[in-house]
């Protein structure tokens, strides 16, 4: 009985001793807390799967970009992140996005590398919930084009820019009869569009004398090039990508098409596409990218390469890029805006511009949310001091050539 | 548009290799199809199989020798695998409805396409053909790729081969009459569940041999397993269930439609071998060939 009350007395003591401890430690801390706290960012990407190699690749670059920003803080506090695998699943990628707002109180969303979950997510949970949501992979011009809202932007290069820059290359190159060929699927249609209208525009005496379309996935292409070279043409539009690309490239040196009739390929001079076929790589393609390791050669990309290639092992590719500059844009907004509001943060971002890795100006445009960025025209080529193929011959083509004007997205939203 | 003679004649050898391709793979499919009377959607999990397993060999014997090597051991992996499913799985299966043979197959086909991303591994893959493959041949003035020309020769070769085996050899006797009437086979004393295990085990190992030789025009990748035997079950229809010879007819239909069409017609080249198919099941609903069914 004694020693029952001695304790029940133990208990309470400190239990009382705990709360008032507690309590102190709010009032110390709670305050300075609410001030300075961490910026929450959500990411849903792939990292399951063949996309996985992208997925990756963005999260390397947006953590290495993080790790510098960090040390000075922004608004006195951190900016932290945590990522969902959406697994290429747009249902899967949707449910993530609300997981992320509705439980994990994000500040802001950025992803992902599927065109499909990242329109999903710009509709069904920026704009429904007035959520900040940069896409930093996916292509589709829709993002920041026809569906494009308040909400939503795009650090990522879009197929209208692809082929605009593909366009704007092929005009600067003498040959005059082309032939269209690629994937029978939106990306492939998007970028040959892009690409034929604005080489038509820059060169009105181009002519297209024919176009064949391949199912996707596609295996054996040796059948589509061989007619295609019957057909005699100075040189072809490719649209393809994936596992359709580097059947494209095997075929393209297998036949020998490549040394006979020059093509391009949109991300063709891509690393990631090259160097696993190492020497097989067709020499002669042409090809454009919004990011190099080899290229610029500039002070600042050397030392992001070699930051990046210390940290992970390997050097960055594009999605790096992407979300590289991303965590940039990311950072300056909250400190131009000085609160971790979502209105003012869009205020402050629209129009912004950052330095980017490779030293050049990135601006996030104000009237579509797009960010505009320089884009490379290269040949590939094989150099003695690699042992995969890469880019040479490369026109750097800015990033107004490369955009579609204002006027003409304004256009596009309005219909 | 004008086409030279030369064009047509390229187009028409490489659309043959293709078919050559196809007819290996098929032929399997098909034998197992007449001897066994399994619909084996996982025939296109094995060709898969036979890609990645060539990849294998010539990652670890490199050079032209890897390749070489890979031709031979990539199909006997497979055949090895098939094996096991055989004396496991299948030979307790025959009797069962065709429905749930169709099920079970592609059941099967799914676990197989798992186990090889356990494996290989997600990633697009890519082996080179040897050195003496760059380039191009040119026959009566038509240019094709050395390797189309390759397979021109493997092709045949194949098809002799599968002759001699089906007709001259004790074995592919009692398999051929295994495929027209089983139970009078196993009345005269032979071991019909050794026959089917042997006529299992070869089919897949066309299976796995259509797979290595495919494998350095490609990318060895997921998924390559549904689009050949989409491709490989209407060849083997039009061509006669169960009839290797009608492999090797519908094999020819459906790679020189495609030849053809991209290059006559080459924004609708996707659906042209598809209207072959239409065309001769309207005419000739059981196939071209006998079909044993």
């Amino acid at each position: 009985m004694r020693k029952q009350r001695g304790m029940k007395r133990w208990v309470w003591m400190t239990g009382t001793a705990l709360l008032g401890y507690l309590f102190a430690m709010m009032l110390v801390l709670g305050p300075a807390d609410a001030l300075a706290r961490n910026i929450k960012v959500g990411i849903v990407d792939t990292y399951s799967g063949p996309p996985a190699v992208y997925g990756n690749d963005a999260l390397n670059g947006f953590k290495l970009a993080l790790e510098e920003i960090n040390k000075q803080g922004v608004l006195g506090g951190k900016i932290e992140f945590t990522t969902r695998d959406e697994k290429f699943k747009v249902d899967v990628a949707l449910a993530m996005a609300k997981e992320l707002v509705m439980r994990e109180n994000v500040d802001l969303l950025v992803g992902t590398i599927n065109s499909g979950a990242s329109l999903a997510i710009s509709d069904g949970v920026a704009k429904a919930e007035k959520m900040p949501f940069i896409v930093w992979t996916a292509k589709d011009e829709k993002i920041t084009g026809e569906l494009g809202h308040r909400y939503v932007f795009s650090t990522a290069e879009n197929t209208a820019m692809a082929g605009k820059a593909g366009g704007v290359g092929l005009a600067k190159k003498p040959y005059k009869k082309y032939w269209i060929a690629g994937d029978d699927y939106a990306y492939g249609h998007a970028i040959a569009d892009a690409a034929w209208r604005n080489l038509k525009a820059l060169k009105p005496d181009v002519e297209k004398i024919g176009e064949s379309w391949w199912k996707i996935g596609e295996p054996d292409l040796v059948p589509y090039l061989t007619s295609i070279s019957a057909a005699k043409p100075d040189a072809v539009i490719f649209c393809t990508g994936g596992a359709s690309m580097t059947n494209c490239l095997k075929a393209l040196k297998s036949t020998g098409f490549a040394a006979k009739i020059p093509s391009w390929i949109h991300t063709a001079i891509d690393h990631a596409v090259l160097k696993p076929l190492g020497a097989e790589a067709p020499e002669g393609v042409m090809g454009t990218i919004q990011y190099l390791f080899y290229y610029p050669e500039t002070p600042e990309n050397k030392a992001f390469v070699q930051a990046f290639q210390k940290a992970y092992g390997n050097p960055p590719g594009f999605p790096a890029f992407n979300a590289y500059i991303t965590a940039q844009l990311i950072a300056a907004a909250y400190k131009k805006a000085g609160t971790i509001d979502k209105e003012k943060f869009i205020d402050a971002i629209e129009g912004l511009k950052v330095k980017g890795p490779t030293g050049s100006t990135v601006e996030m445009r104000a009237c579509d949310h797009q960010a505009v960025y320089p884009m490379y025209f290269g040949t590939t080529k094989k150099l003695p001091q690699y042992d995969f193929v890469v880019a040479t011959d490369i026109m750097t083509l800015t990033g107004d050539q490369v955009m579609p004007t204002c006027e003409e997205i304004l256009k596009i939203r309005k219909k | 548009m004008a086409f030279d003679l030369s064009a047509i004649g390229s187009q028409f050898f490489v659309g043959l290799s293709r078919s050559m391709i196809l007819f290996i793979v098929t032929a399997g499919l098909s034998f197992v199809l007449g001897v066994l009377r399994v619909p084996n959607i996982a025939h296109g999990s094995l060709y898969m199989i036979g890609a990645f397993s060539a990849f294998s060999v010539t990652k670890m014997v490199p050079g032209a020798t890897g390749f070489w090597l890979a031709l031979i051991l990539a199909p006997l992996v497979v055949a090895a695998i098939s094996f096991i499913a055989e004396r496991a799985l299948f030979c307790h299966l025959y009797q069962r409805e065709h429905l749930m043979l169709l099920l079970f197959t592609f059941a099967l086909s799914l676990i197989l396409g798992d186990l090889v991303k356990i494996t290989w591994g997600a990633e697009y893959k890519s082996i080179m053909a040897p050195k003496i493959f760059d380039g191009s041949v040119r026959i009566f003035g038509a240019s094709i790729p050395k390797y189309n020309f390759f397979l021109l020769i493997v092709g045949p070769l194949v098809a002799i081969g599968l002759w001699l085996l089906t007709n001259k050899t004790k074995l592919g006797k009692i398999a051929r009459a295994a495929a027209v009437d089983r139970e009078m086979v196993g009345a005269v004393g032979v071991n019909v569940s050794w026959v089917f295990a042997f006529a299992f085990v070869f089919g897949c190992f066309m299976a796995g041999l259509g797979g290595a030789l495919m494998a350095p025009t490609i990318s060895i990748t997921l998924g390559m397993d549904h689009n050949i035997i989409i491709e490989g079950f209407l060849i083997v229809t039009i061509g006669g269930l169960g009839n290797m010879w009608g492999a090797l007819v519908g094999s020819l239909i459906f790679g020189l439609s495609q030849a053809f069409g991209v290059l006559f017609w080459p924004q609708f080249a996707i659906v042209f071998p598809y209207t072959a198919v239409v065309i001769v099941l309207l005419l000739r609903p059981r196939g071209i060939l006998k079909s044993v069914w």
